[in-house]
């Protein structure tokens, strides 16, 4: 039975099936699931395109970022002063009526990346001069850094030295909290984030969900890609064949960052509110755990990973024993995937598979 | 106020009407799935279910913790007394987990709680309020000290969730049975108003919003009540922090006659002990803290607690001389006696054990589990059978208007456990008036 599914071609075309299956599950999904399922996949597919964003720098290029939640905090913070503050000082609510909700949304996805895409250059111009634990040391350095200002509200606090408001800017500690509501849309109504039943916003993140993981298949697969992976495997051989290692590494931080704003950008509506905590160092965890989890080495992996990772947090709260002590046992869970799955969820089943076929013999 | 009202029962209106197609889709083909799901419950479908979520593990697990026991007891109190007409009560508790929000959504949407009682961080408190609201289960808050949760006038203090500096977060179903810190930090102001005048006066509290809160109310209302403190130093140690001498040195080095904070829990410990050892407590005349008094406290501090201070509390066990306190404290202990837990409860147990029984009137008083006619008859409501007295639920406010205690350390208070407790109780009370008078041009609403 393995000739067959180990030939090449054939796993294209079982991948490109198992793709299509995929999504067409995910568009029936919020019919058959419940408003909170529905949420928790919406949530797991934003979480997918973070992990696989992360993935760009940590499976392809051999870098381990320890600071990619900075991205997700900034995109957040950018997203919720979108909705709170330039939205209305721009005058959104007259210029676009019935949708300015979702104008607002638009622009404050837009306005997310675009910041992360900044904060990114900078940042990822100083990270890429180092390697390996010193790299992960500087990233973990870096969103630190903005924990504290936003925890800090260090912004409000310059901004009102300099005679602007009073003193608030990200809120300190407990953050900014907003909601996205109604939107008219040509005489449709619907509420862009009901919280209590996303199934809006759903479709909204299922339509980016694979806008984005298509472009980021494409740069993977691309010689822009190849090069990551070249830098990944012999960084001397790839400077040896006249590749800038520094700026390439610079460009795919940058892109990294950006896919990570476009995340956090998504997933902070739905949440409905952004916290100083998604700087945190623990929650630059996240990602990390979700591609080991899933399988690095694969394009699908980190997306298995977050698959993986957050249905077993949902599992574990489904058990009163489990739940009571759930740290424990995520993490006994997840130490047993570590320990017995060598490529990760998304290497399981061929790994199952060549078991078989060893006992067979 | 009004506006926020409107919205939210529009936002119900239009869900129906956008989700026409799914609603009659769900209809047809879940009918199967329905009748599956209905028959693994157990088919006990007058049962109430109250959802609970609190901090129980990590830095405020002993506080979570004490709010889930007299939680519990509570729910058992009313089950061995006939339930709630005549329907068994159940609780689920769960920890406020990474998503604090989505955990409580899976208590209602998962768990099909009716009811829910809760939360352990104003942070969070605030952060999951647009949630509670969507869902719109009736929502009583027993551990949170924001003034905000229960401020509903936006046109005075700002939306909170429309501006980086809103003030006033009130949703329509968020109810508190806890005091809040304009409250507390009002009976230490009036306290020090009354028995010092104005002073040298230090801060220290953990670095959070909480922190932040207490001083700036207790500056506001020491400003109301006419007394003029000089303010010689104010620290913010992190939260959970292991060490907090050199912010004990910076305070003692700036020479004040009082000290005050608003540590809780751990930090209460790590504050009490390591300030001892560097004497503070030899070298200022008086300290205050908001709501550090916790039999957890007293007792992990055992014989080194600093005697003749003054704590705080939203509820003190042997505060309150009258019948349902003394049930409440008996059924506690019979349940916990055996447990790894001091057998009185915490500073959370009035509130919590006394929001659960206020439920049990509520609904018996409307007869149904109807969301909005609990909601409706919990505004204005009082309890009269509450551990701290008669509680009433402010209609505009959402705020119970439950008395703080301010008491003494004391070795000489009898407490099932090797340590001190509070003694020479008084208790403070304060009207929105009184309060809209006293923080008057502090920007800072009464929250009540």
């Amino acid at each position: 039975m393995s000739g067959a599914l180990d030939s090449a071609p054939a796993v294209e075309g079982n991948e490109r099936l198992l793709v299509g299956a995929g999504l067409l599950l995910l568009v029936v999904a919020p019919f058959i699931l419940g408003p909170f399922q529905t949420g928790l996949l919406a949530e797991v597919l934003i979480f997918g395109i973070f992990a696989t964003a992360f993935n760009l720098l940590y499976g392809y290029t051999g870098l381990l970022s320890f600071g990619h939640g900075m991205f997700f905090a900034v995109a957040g913070y950018t997203m919720a002063k979108t909705v709170q503050t330039v939205g209305p000082m721009l005058g959104f609510g007259e210029l676009f009526g019935g949708a300015s909700v979702l104008a607002t949304w638009l622009f404050g996805l837009v306005l997310a990346i675009l910041v992360t895409v900044l904060v990114a250059m900078a940042i990822g111009y100083l990270a890429v001069q180092l390697e390996e634990i010193y790299f992960a040391m500087i990233t973990l350095s870096f969103t630190m850094a903005i924990y504290a200002i936003a925890n800090q509200d260090i912004i409000g606090t310059l901004l009102e030295f300099l005679g602007m408001g009073n003193g608030t800017f990200t809120n300190g500690s407990d953050g900014l909290t907003f909601t996205l509501g109604e939107v008219d849309l040509f005489g449709f109504t619907f509420t862009l984030v009901d919280i209590a039943d996303p199934f809006a916003y759903y479709f909204f993140t299922i339509a980016i969900f694979a806008v984005t993981m298509y472009l980021l298949y494409r740069i993977v697969k691309s010689p822009f890609g190849t090069v990551c992976k070249a830098i990944r495997e012999n960084p001397e051989r790839a400077s040896a064949l006249g590749i800038n290692i520094t700026r390439h590494s610079w460009v795919t931080f940058v892109l990294s960052g950006g896919f990570s704003g476009l995340a956090g950008g998504l997933l902070i509506p739905l949440f409905t509110n952004v916290t100083p905590r998604y700087a945190y160092w623990a929650f630059s965890a996240e990602p990390v755990l979700m591609t080991v989890i899933g399988g690095p080495y694969s394009f699908f992996g980190p997306l298995v990973g977050a698959f993986s990772y957050r249905y077993l947090r949902w599992f574990i709260s489904r058990f009163e024993m489990l739940e009571a002590y759930w740290q424990f046992s995520f993490g006994l869970l997840l130490l047993l995937v570590v320990l017995f799955v060598a490529n990760g969820v998304i290497g399981a089943p061929k790994q199952v598979r060549s078991w078989l076929d060893s006992r067979g013999e | 106020m009004g506006s926020d009202h409107m919205k939210h029962s529009d936002g119900a209106g239009k869900t129906s009407s956008g989700r026409v197609n799914r609603r009659s889709f769900l209809a047809a083909a879940g009918t199967g799935t329905a009748v599956a799901l209905a028959g693994c419950s157990g088919g006990g479908g007058d049962t109430v279910r109250i959802g609970g979520i609190y901090l129980i593990s990590g830095l405020a697990q002993a506080l979570g913790t004490s709010s889930e026991n007299a939680a519990r007891a509570a729910v058992d109190d009313i089950n061995e007394n006939g339930g709630i007409n005549g329907n068994d009560v159940e609780i689920t508790i769960r920890d406020h987990g990474s998503q604090p929000a989505q955990t409580i959504r899976s208590l209602v949407q998962e768990d099909n709680s009716d009811l829910l009682i809760g939360i352990t961080s104003s942070g969070v408190g605030l952060a999951t309020a647009p949630t509670i609201e969507s869902l719109g289960v009736p929502f009583i808050a027993t551990d949170i000290g924001t003034p905000y949760i229960t401020e509903f006038d936006t046109e005075a203090y700002g939306d909170y969730y429309e501006s980086d500096d809103g003030k006033a977060a009130l949703k329509p179903n968020i109810f508190r049975s806890t005091a809040n810190t304009s409250h507390m930090t009002y009976g230490i102001a009036k306290f020090i108003a009354d028995n010092y005048g104005a002073m040298r006066v230090a801060n220290m509290g953990p670095d959070y919003a909480y922190g932040e809160q207490c001083w700036e109310y207790f500056k506001a209302y020491s400003e109301g009540l006419g007394v003029d403190h000089e303010y010689v130093a104010s620290e913010f140690p992190s939260l959970g922090a292991s060490d907090m001498t050199p912010q004990i040195n910076s305070v003692l080095s700036n020479d004040p006659d009082l000290v005050f904070t608003s540590f809780w829990a751990g930090d209460s410990t790590t504050f009490m002990s390591q300030a001892a050892e560097q004497g503070l407590f030899d070298e200022v005349e008086d300290v205050f803290d908001t709501i550090g008094a916790d039999p957890t406290v007293f007792s992990a501090l055992g014989d080194t607690t600093p005697e003749g201070i003054h704590l705080s509390g939203w509820y003190w066990p042997t505060a309150y001389d009258n019948e349902y306190n003394q049930a409440f404290l008996d059924k506690y202990e019979s349940m916990y006696a055996d447990e790894n837990v001091p057998s009185i409860p915490g500073f959370t147990g009035g509130q919590t054990w006394g929001a659960v029984q206020t439920y049990k009137q509520v609904i018996e008083s409307v007869g149904s589990l109807n969301s909005d006619d609990i909601i409706s008859e919990l505004e204005g409501f009082t309890f009269e059978e509450d551990p701290r007295g008669p509680v009433t639920y402010d209609a505009d406010s959402h705020q119970a208007q439950a008395p703080v205690t301010l008491g003494t350390t004391s070795f000489d208070v009898d407490v099932p456990y090797d340590g001190a407790g509070l003694a020479d109780i008084q208790k403070y009370t304060i009207t929105r008036d009184e309060s809209l008078e006293l923080l008057d041009g502090s920007g800072l609403g009464p929250g009540m």
